[in-house]
């Protein structure tokens, strides 16, 4: 694998993962330490697997089967929805308006709620299978569809991005058996802002070169357009500081 | 079953679409780019993806303003 595949394909799988595996990672310890282990844990593991199968069948069919440019640029589009969303909900949080992700209230809210529902000692406890199912599985879709956007170069590419993805899953979840606790001290907020622009510079990159353009330098312009990009994004957040000096924390879903 | 249907579709669109606005926005610079390329091949190869990222950055200046500008409104 040479430099530039690993710089394209497994540092951004890597680090864009980390944060999902950090979220999923904050319900399962909840589910955990209020009503044991077993049942989370088997949650855990049954999403991981279905995520496998979603990676290797999709992800491979992709890369041997679909023609490149097409692929390209349904990958680039669904990338350029996909970081937009992330970018701009990060600009929101970093200028005061979304208020900020939280893992350790998270946490909190997440153990009380699950506190509340008690527990029945001799019953297999379904509640937590399934939570710690539902959770792994949703943001693990986030992560299988980095990995397989990061991947679309090609097979090399996709190695990488795979390689990428399991290095962050091993990182995350050897700290939090490590630290039994939530993963507060990532920068979580930061890392969503870096992704974001990644995603989304990915997406120019993928659609454009798609539809037939030629990028100057080839992979080596994506440093050129995350420049840009994160530029943008900067000068975003000062906007929005001017704008609403003090901040506004509405809910995420009503800017 | 349409139940698990429909929260498979509701995960997948959220995974995607946070501001409506945004995405058809997003949407709408592919297709203008990719109408470049069908008009002029031949500048489309040195010139379409800037012009693809300039209209990606201007989309979220845009959105970012007016959601600025509709917070700093309601309060």
């Amino acid at each position: 694998m040479d430099v530039l595949t690993l710089a394209v394909a497994a540092t951004p799988s890597f680090i864009a993962s980390s944060v999902e595996f950090v979220e999923a990672l904050t319900i399962v310890l909840a589910v955990g330490t209020t009503r044991g282990w077993r049942a989370p844990l088997v949650g855990a593991a049954l999403a991981a697997l279905t995520l496998a199968v979603i990676v290797a069948v999709i992800g491979v069919a992709l890369v041997t089967v679909v023609p490149r440019h097409v692929l390209q640029i349904v990958v680039g589009v669904l990338l350029l929805l996909f970081g937009l969303r992330w970018l701009r909900k990060a600009i929101l949080r970093h200028a005061g308006i979304v208020a900020l992700h939280d893992e350790e209230l998270i946490y909190q809210r997440q153990v009380a709620e699950l506190r509340a529902q008690g527990l029945r000692k001799t019953e297999w406890d379904w509640v937590g299978t399934v939570i710690s199912y539902k959770s792994v599985l949703l943001e693990g879709l986030e992560v299988a569809f980095i990995v397989i956007a990061f991947g679309a170069g090609g097979a090399s590419a996709m190695s990488a991005a795979i390689w990428g993805a399991i290095a962050a899953g091993v990182v995350v979840v050897g700290l939090g058996i490590a630290l039994k606790q939530p993963l507060t001290q990532v920068p979580e907020n930061t890392m969503k802002f870096g992704v974001g622009a990644m995603l989304t510079t990915f997406g120019v990159f993928w659609s454009a070169e798609g539809l037939g353009t030629e990028w100057p330098g080839d992979a080596l312009s994506l440093f050129g357009i995350l420049a840009i990009i994160l530029a943008i994004s900067w000068g975003s957040v000062r906007m929005l500081n001017a704008m609403l000096p003090s901040g506004a924390e509405v809910g995420a879903r009503n800017v | 079953m349409s139940r698990t249907i429909s929260a498979i579709w509701e995960n997948t669109y959220g995974l995607l679409v946070d501001d409506g606005a945004l995405a058809i926005g997003a949407l709408a610079a592919v297709a203008i780019t990719w109408l470049f390329a069908v008009i002029a091949t031949a500048a489309f190869e040195q010139l379409g993806g800037g012009l693809l990222l300039v209209m990606i950055c201007a989309l979220l200046l845009a959105n970012l303003y007016t959601a600025g500008r509709r917070i700093r409104q309601t309060r």
